[in-house]
């Protein structure tokens, strides 16, 4: 895109932090985790049946737990995309809400509300990251349904289609690449899930992710990490690849239709089936939450404060909690400026920079369990013995959030006109003038969302933190973890009071910035 | 035959229209026009089944079609914007009811080249429609609709957008094909002198309503 800020050599430096910050504390430890594993004797390792078996076992779960998720995720999106309802933003929040829940709770939360038998099994785990996903898949097929003109239906019905032949002829080709687009990221999802398979899982349910936790924290097996790293990054950087090459043909109409596709309910099936399925959700949607809130104060079978109490007595708990937060401003801070950046970059290099919105996104094909791993491999020599440095924890979890800020700013930096700001020059506005009156203007509603779903990310964080979190640095997902894994109700019952924090935590944050942003928006598009 | 008898619309809680009687012969072109905002575009949408009417009966050939699903109506529709299906080529979209019908591909194809020659669009076959010009994208939009055979074929201002010289074109052409297939037509414009030009009776929506 040929802006009026193309001649601007600020452009270069803007572009520069987002840069050596991916270069160092990813691709370099990358680097450095495939080539000391190629080095390793236990290469073999990939040979053996155990490894075959965790491969195999990942995948799996990943398929059908992506295959169930997009089976519930189009019913909804195909009532959000057609119809209006009472409520309606309401329940589209809280079918939101597991996306924005850290994993260790929605693994806290169906160790809850399943019976002990289902614990440790295939079929927890694959429930789990259907809860997780099923709500962010059903926006993504929403955003793209909601688009399709209505009129090109009526076109097809007047030609003789059926309702079937209709979805199947011109609703499923026009949605094949959103739905594909979901399918790919609720399967890297569920491949590199962590929080869910460690609190779900065991040991007897090993994904690559726990693997490689298990061996380099629990054996002292490094290497044998590494390589099981290194396998991951190789099979979801293939399956990227070649989901970007199948999907990059198929037509994608950008703008919203002049119309809307949403219609009142008028027929009584219409009132029927839509109740039916955004009931269903929506239930699907908040009750392990409340399963958690309800679990933290239930020790030994009676209702009880003592474990809420508790968590804000004891100190170790509170310097976590505190941890957390300053993580998370921290974090927020860093990853929204690191995401305005490359935006920025992206938008205003004239397609010199367009190569960093791959980059950015590295952080998701290599996880945050392999970029946990890649630090504290990388950076373990003086004078760059840099793994019980404080600021590594928020520099994870800013690595962990960059590719969602800098994918919530950009597209709507892009979609600004230049027009606007050649009006804005030609009204005697310098280029710094135009950006602040014009740039950033548009864009500090997205920014003030990337700085919510930064923060929330790092509120939730659990696969890097595993790898760098020291004594006194704990977050509240680890304390989770810990206190799980020890004998006890009472203990059992903090960990679920924590895990009620944080979702509270998390609703916290988007609340806030939901209500700031709606209050102050509105004012201006009165204004 | 296409009769409306008696048809009221509502439409955001308010009456569009009340009491509308439309009659129109078999073969006839008819073209109806009225200020913006007088129901045109909803009184074709009711016809072809797309919008539902609070009273009054709708009958084709004598047939009563009012509560019938668009999709067996047989009523075409060319709309002012044509909907083109962007996933399809040129080709695709116009064989869109033959395969929904599931006539054999070989009689598809022969049906397709015809209509393409009809309309003067045969080197169009396998382009996208995303990158086709205003003229071309009506004439497939006419095109697609003929193949299907609807017993009324109702066009919404299919000519608006296009400049004065292609306007002047296609208007002819459009006249001479449909006259020449015996299509029956039900023309929305607001432009009474092109509604003059196409059709063999004008009539004006308000005139319409008792």
């Amino acid at each position: 895109m040929a802006t009026i800020y193309n001649r601007s050599r600020t452009i270069n430096w803007l572009a520069l932090a987002p840069i050596f910050l991916i270069f160092v504390f990813v691709i370099a430890p990358v680097i450095n985790i495939f080539v000391s594993s190629l080095q390793f004797e236990s290469l073999n390792l990939l040979r053996t049946e155990s490894t075959r078996n965790v491969v195999w076992f990942t995948t799996w779960q990943s398929l059908v737990s992506t295959a169930l998720a997009l089976t519930v995720a189009v019913p909804v999106a195909f009532v959000s995309a057609n119809f209006k309802f009472k409520a309606q933003r309401l329940a589209a929040s809280l079918i939101s809400l597991p996306f924005i829940l850290p994993s260790i709770v929605v693994g806290v939360a169906f160790l809850q509300i399943l019976p002990s038998s289902f614990h440790r099994t295939s079929f927890a785990l694959i429930l789990a990251h259907v809860y997780f996903n099923f709500g962010f898949a059903s926006r993504l097929i929403t955003a793209r349904w909601i688009q399709i003109h209505p009129h090109l239906d009526d076109a097809a019905r007047t030609l003789g289609a059926s309702p079937f032949k209709l979805f199947t002829t011109l609703t499923l080709p026009l949605l094949a690449k959103a739905i594909t687009n979901a399918a790919l990221i609720v399967f890297t999802f569920c491949f590199t899930s962590y929080g869910v398979v460690r609190v779900l899982g065991g040991p007897s349910r090993s994904t690559l992710e726990t693997e490689i936790y298990f061996r380099a924290m629990q054996l002292g097996d490094v290497s044998g990490a590494m390589i099981f790293s290194a396998l991951q990054v190789v099979i979801i950087a293939f399956l990227f690849v070649v989901t970007t090459k199948a999907t990059g043909k198929k037509h994608e109409q950008s703008t919203r239709p002049t119309i809307t596709r949403q219609i009142p309910l008028r027929t009584r099936k219409q009132r029927v089936v839509c109740t039916a399925i955004i009931s269903s959700a929506t239930a699907f949607s908040i009750v392990p939450v409340l399963a958690i809130a309800f679990r933290s104060m239930n020790t030994n079978s009676r209702f009880t404060t003592t474990a809420w109490r508790t968590i804000f007595s004891n100190p170790e708990i509170t310097r976590s909690i505190t941890k957390t937060l300053t993580y998370a401003v921290t974090s927020m801070s860093l990853a929204t400026l690191l995401g305005l950046l490359s935006a920025c970059s992206i938008a205003y290099g004239n397609n010199k920079f367009r190569f960093i919105s791959g980059l950015t996104t590295l952080p998701i094909i290599i996880s945050a369990v392999s970029i946990g791993l890649g630090i504290i491999i990388t950076f373990d020599t003086q004078p760059f013995d840099w793994r019980g440095a404080q600021l590594m924890l928020p520099l994870a979890h800013t690595l962990v959030a960059l590719p969602l800020a800098m994918r919530i700013i950009s597209p709507v930096l892009e979609a600004i006109p230049d027009s606007l700001r050649q009006a804005s020059s030609v009204l005697g506005a310098s280029p710094r003038q135009t950006w602040l009156n014009i740039d950033f203007k548009i864009i500090r509603r997205a920014s003030i969302s990337a700085a919510a779903v930064s923060a929330t990310v790092s509120v939730g964080e659990f696969g890097a933190s595993s790898f760098l979190a020291r004594r006194g640095t704990e977050t509240l997902p680890i304390m989770i973890s810990r206190l799980l894994s020890r004998p006890g109700d009472s203990l059992q019952s903090q960990a679920f009071a924590l895990a009620t924090l944080l979702v509270m935590f998390s609703l916290a944050i988007i609340f806030i910035v939901d209500s700031f942003t709606k209050d102050k928006f509105s004012r201006d598009s009165h204004a | 035959m296409l009769e409306i008898d008696k048809v009221s619309v509502i439409y955001d809680s308010s009456q569009l229209f009340a009491n509308l009687s439309l009659t129109i012969q078999h073969q006839e072109i008819v073209a109806l026009t009225g200020p913006s905002g007088s129901g045109k575009t909803t009184l074709l949408r009711c016809i072809a089944g797309l919008e539902s009417i609070s009273a009054g009966v709708i009958r084709l050939d004598g047939q009563d079609i009012t509560n019938r699903p668009a999709h067996l109506r047989n009523i075409g529709l060319v709309f002012q914007d044509n909907q083109l299906f962007p996933h399809l080529t040129v080709g695709q979209n116009i064989a869109y009811s033959l395969k929904i019908k599931r006539v054999s591909k070989q009689i598809a194809d022969q049906k397709v080249r015809e209509a393409l020659s009809l309309v003067g669009l045969m080197h169009l076959l396998d382009r996208t429609v995303i990158n086709l010009s205003g003229g071309e994208a009506k004439r497939v939009a006419v095109a697609r609709a003929l193949i299907a055979e609807p017993q009324v074929l109702l066009l919404d201002e299919p000519l608006t957008g296009l400049d004065i010289d292609l306007h002047g074109r296609l208007l002819e052409d459009l006249s001479k094909l449909l006259r020449a297939r015996g299509t029956t037509v039900l023309h929305v414009t607001h432009d009474k002198t092109e509604a003059s030009a196409f059709a063999d009776r004008v009539l004006d929506l308000r005139q319409l309503i008792s």
